[in-house]
């Protein structure tokens, strides 16, 4: 389904909109006190996007110093040229350990692969131990947002869906109690994981280590208690150095939620005692991306939502519209280098207003990208005959100024002769809800001719 | 060819012309505002109360008082055995701490423009404990804060950690509709204290 | 200094109140201001839906009116943008680069190069700003609420000097409207949907005339509140600039 159908559907509960909005409006403006509150910002921004670009620049370099760095520190290192592999790899690892259960920790990209799904198949029990994920799991929904995953659920859907699955009293929704209960819910869990899933945040070069950030605590739990610890990341997730940390961690958190820094920041290196940890690095398209000028600094984003956020579609056609992993702008620039048919429409999705580039703390040039992949999908997937036609014979109306001066000539006289029934007919979008202009007499060419005879 | 190979070679052909890496000139984030000020407002911004204390005998008195309820109980600091209830080197696997209601660690050090606090595996008699905990006190030294990030990985850089990690507040979401709850799946409460040295 | 006016195609056609006004105004100020004839679009309707490569005659026809000039000044931020932002699918010949490093929005040509902040209008209204997002954030006529940088406002400051106008505050400074080209059509839900909301921000903090740099914008924001009744009127900076009796 195209996103503006998608769209369409989600805008027939006004009252829904308003208040998805409104919502991730909130998270906006907290992500403004919090960035306002630092000063430096700015340049906090430029170093994000001048680390990223460099270890782009560099990407190879910099993997084999991670691998090597890694393996001294005891860790074992996987590579995944794609989704498939990626998920043969986790399974294999949990069949050598004989794993039946596994927690896991918010990792996009293994919603990427669908590891979920895959791993069920072969029996093995994963629960998601994020809030916000083990609602959507227990909804059989994707996620519809990378940070706030459940954010286009109501709390009343939270708690019909909690009496079902966890058996908890009705409570109106009340959010104190439905966490409670899900984090004893989930406790057990925990308890019981013969393995922890994460993703990774940042993955550092010079030490092997690697970063990641919650708010619940989930990862740790699970990481801490399970006698294995699987960690999967894209190959962009790579930073040079850990004093890198410090320009990412002031400018996640406060990107995400507002918050200055998320609760846990985990720094890990080597697996504790008597414990496993591997590590799985997914290529699954990233180095295609790499490839394309325009389009790889998409490879900086750090997952923070804050497009997603601010961004006034995204907003009021909520995140399932995208009908991809990532959502939002940054899912708008990244999906159609994976599949540019399936989401020909998204980067369509956009007014091109560019506060999507302004807020994002690495600077990605979401807009122009936006723009840049219009005109490769005009060029390379089938477009609706009228589109074409019209925007060809805009063109050649533009071109020749006696042709514009005609059609200007007919296109008033419509608007002020022809009755509004027939202007606002069916096949006029634009006067579905809104008026078009009455048309006026002469144009200011016709004006300004006119004046400059009379002065003379 | 391994997909190992596959990937390197891929990403050596299609990366983009070296660039340069940008340096860090702290300089520019000097906002000059007061450390400790700074950081106590930062740790209850993230849900986290902070404390003074004049000695580790001070801390666990405030501690006991705070938690009168608390059944098992365990800290890290010097002197204060009659506090623990448990002997962690009696515990065989992480998941025997589920019961464990306050713990008391001590950090190297915090960071004031967000209220982090430092914990590694040297303070770390288990890693889990700190997630595990019902209620968690991290204990420092006045004079161990620093102002940023930046500064804060200067003083990683010298000590080699096999795990370590940032806890800013008590664990939280807002995963439903947005509305704040204190204690997911980490610790209930956070205190800091500040010791002067 | 030769100043050539730019009235984009919709100005032309739809609003040529706007083209009056922006010329009346320059030629207020004593700026020495023709408009050539044989003006049609910059292009941006096409580019922005995907098709650049029809645009390229738009490009030509609007390099080969305005080359001659020290100055092209447009009521049209968007415009504006786009002739320095896409106008590279042309050959960059000296000409075309003299006509992008040249082109002005109007509030900005008449503060930042005129020097004029006072233009001696007149117009005791309540006004709310909409602040369109290819001038707000392609032209940086304006800091944005995203930026961490100075406030500052180009229309703002003209306006703050216009006697008996009192300039609004919106809950929110600078959202979008929806307007977007090809997309008020191509995704009509949203774009009228984004139009109502913004419409409800000036109405909410009473606002009696919305403003703006783009003509465009306020053609949607107009489109609904003719279609709806709604209490507000809608005028370009230029309109209100020009407003002396």
């Amino acid at each position: 389904m195209s996103h503006s159908k998608a769209a369409t559907i989600f805008n027939k509960d006004e009252k829904k909109v308003n208040w998805h909005d409104k919502a991730l409006w909130f998270v906006r403006h907290k992500r403004d006190k919090s960035a306002h509150s630092v000063k430096g910002w700015e340049e906090l921004r430029n170093l994000g996007h001048g680390i990223k670009a460099h270890t782009l620049s560099n990407l190879d370099t910099y993997l084999i110093q991670f691998e090597e760095n890694a393996i001294k520190n005891g860790v074992q290192v996987h590579w995944a040229a794609d989704a498939d592999e990626h998920n043969k790899i986790v399974q294999s690892i949990l069949k050598a350990h004989n794993a039946k259960k596994v927690v896991k920790s918010k990792s996009m990209l293994t919603e990427e692969c669908h590891l979920n799904p895959f791993l069920e198949a072969n029996d093995i029990e994963v629960i998601d131990t994020d809030l916000g994920e083990r609602i959507v799991q227990l909804a059989k929904e994707p996620p519809s947002h990378i940070v706030l995953p459940a954010i286009h659920k109501k709390k009343e859907e939270v708690d019909v869906l909690f009496q079902e699955h966890l058996g908890t009293k009705p409570c109106d929704g009340d959010p104190q109690y439905l966490t409670g209960e899900a984090r004893k819910h989930l406790r057990e869990k925990f308890i019981q994981a013969d393995a922890a899933i994460t993703g990774v945040n940042f993955a550092v070069a010079d030490t092997g280590g690697f970063v990641v950030c919650t708010n619940e605590g989930n990862a740790d739990m699970g990481v801490h208690l399970a006698p294995v610890h699987i960690a999967c990341m894209g190959i962009e997730k790579l930073i040079p150095k850990q004093e890198h940390l410090g320009v990412f961690l002031r400018l996640l958190g406060r990107s995400a939620t507002g918050q200055h820094i998320t609760t846990y920041s985990s720094h890990f290196k080597k697996p504790r005692n008597g414990a496993k940890m591997h590590i799985v690095i997914v290529d699954n398209g990233r180095t295609e991306q790499l490839s394309r000028p325009d389009f790889r600094a998409s490879l900086h984003c750090i997952r923070c939502g804050a497009c997603m956020n601010t961004c006034p579609i995204y907003r009021r056609s909520g995140g399932h519209s995208y009908d991809s992993t990532i959502p939002g702008p940054i899912g708008s620039i990244l999906s159609p280098g994976k599949d540019l048919k399936k989401h020909s429409t998204l980067p369509f999705a956009s007014t091109l207003c560019g506060s999507c580039s302004d807020v994002c703390p690495v600077k990605i040039d979401i807009h122009t990208q936006l723009y840049k992949w219009r005109q490769i999908i005009t060029k390379e997937t089938p477009q609706p005959f009228i589109k074409k036609t019209s925007m060809k014979m805009m063109g050649n109306i533009f071109s020749k100024p006696s042709q514009f001066d005609k059609v200007g000539k007919v296109a008033r006289w419509s608007l002020r002769n022809l009755p509004k029934g027939m202007i606002n007919s069916k096949p006029n979008v634009w006067g579905k809800a809104r008026d078009l202009p009455l048309g006026p007499k002469e144009s200011f060419e016709d004006w300004y001719k006119k004046r400059n005879k009379d002065e003379q | 060819m391994s997909s190992r190979d596959y990937i390197l070679k891929r990403a050596k052909a299609n990366k983009p012309e070296a660039i340069a890496l940008p340096k860090i000139d702290v300089s520019v984030f000097d906002d000059s505002r007061n450390i400790l000020s700074e950081f106590t407002l930062k740790v209850e911004t993230a849900g986290g109360n902070v404390f003074e204390a004049t000695s580790d005998d001070d801390v666990i008195s405030k501690v006991k008082s705070m938690f009168p309820d608390g059944k098992v109980n365990f800290s890290t600091l010097k002197h204060t055995k009659n506090f623990n209830t448990l002997n962690i080197e009696k515990i065989n696997k992480p998941h025997d701490l589920e019961d464990l209601d306050v713990l008391v660690l001590e950090s190297s050090f915090g960071v004031a423009e967000n209220g982090a606090i430092w914990v590694a595996d040297s303070q770390l008699p288990m890693r889990v404990l700190p997630f595990i905990a019902k209620h968690l006190v991290l204990v420092l030294n006045k004079d161990s804060i620093v102002t940023f990030m930046h500064q804060a990985y200067k003083k990683l850089s010298s000590n080699d950690t096999d795990f370590g990690v940032f806890i800013s507040g008590p664990s939280k979401t807002a995963d439903i509709e947005q509305s704040l709850v204190i204690g997911a799946h980490g610790a209930l409460s956070l205190s800091v204290f500040l010791k002067e040295n | 200094m030769k100043v050539g006016l730019f009235i984009p195609c919709y100005i032309n056609q739809l609003y040529p109140q706007v083209g009056k006004a922006t010329l009346e105004l320059l030629e207020r100020l004593n700026v020495d201001v023709m408009y050539p004839l044989g003006q049609t679009c910059c292009g941006q309707p096409m580019a922005n839906s995907g098709y650049e490569y029809e645009s390229v005659g738009s490009c030509n026809n609007f390099v080969s009116n305005f080359k001659d000039f020290d100055y092209i000044v447009t009521p049209s931020g968007s415009c504006a943008y786009h002739v320095k932002k896409h106008y590279d699918i042309i050959p960059q010949t000296d000409d075309v680069v003299k006509v992008r490093e040249n082109v002005y929005e109007l509030c900005d040509f008449i503060l930042n190069v005129l020097k004029v902040k006072n233009v001696g209008a007149k117009f005791p209204y309540k006004v709310g700003i909409h602040k369109s997002c290819h001038g707000l954030r392609g032209l940086r006529l304006g800091s944005c609420s995203e930026k961490v940088t100075e406030a500052y406002s180009y229309i703002g400051e003209l306006l703050k000097e216009v006697s008996g106008t009192e300039v609004i505050e919106l809950t929110r400074a600078d959202e979008c409207c929806g307007f977007g080209g090809t997309f008020a059509v191509t995704e009509e839900a949203i774009s009228v949907k984004m139009g109502k909301d913004r419409i409800k921000d000036h109405l909410d903090n009473g606002v009696e005339v919305i403003t703006a740099t783009d003509t465009s914008c306020l053609m949607h924001l107009e489109g609904l509140v003719t279609r709806n009744k709604q209490p507000l009127k809608i005028l370009h900076i230029a309109e209100i600039l020009n407003s002396v009796n």
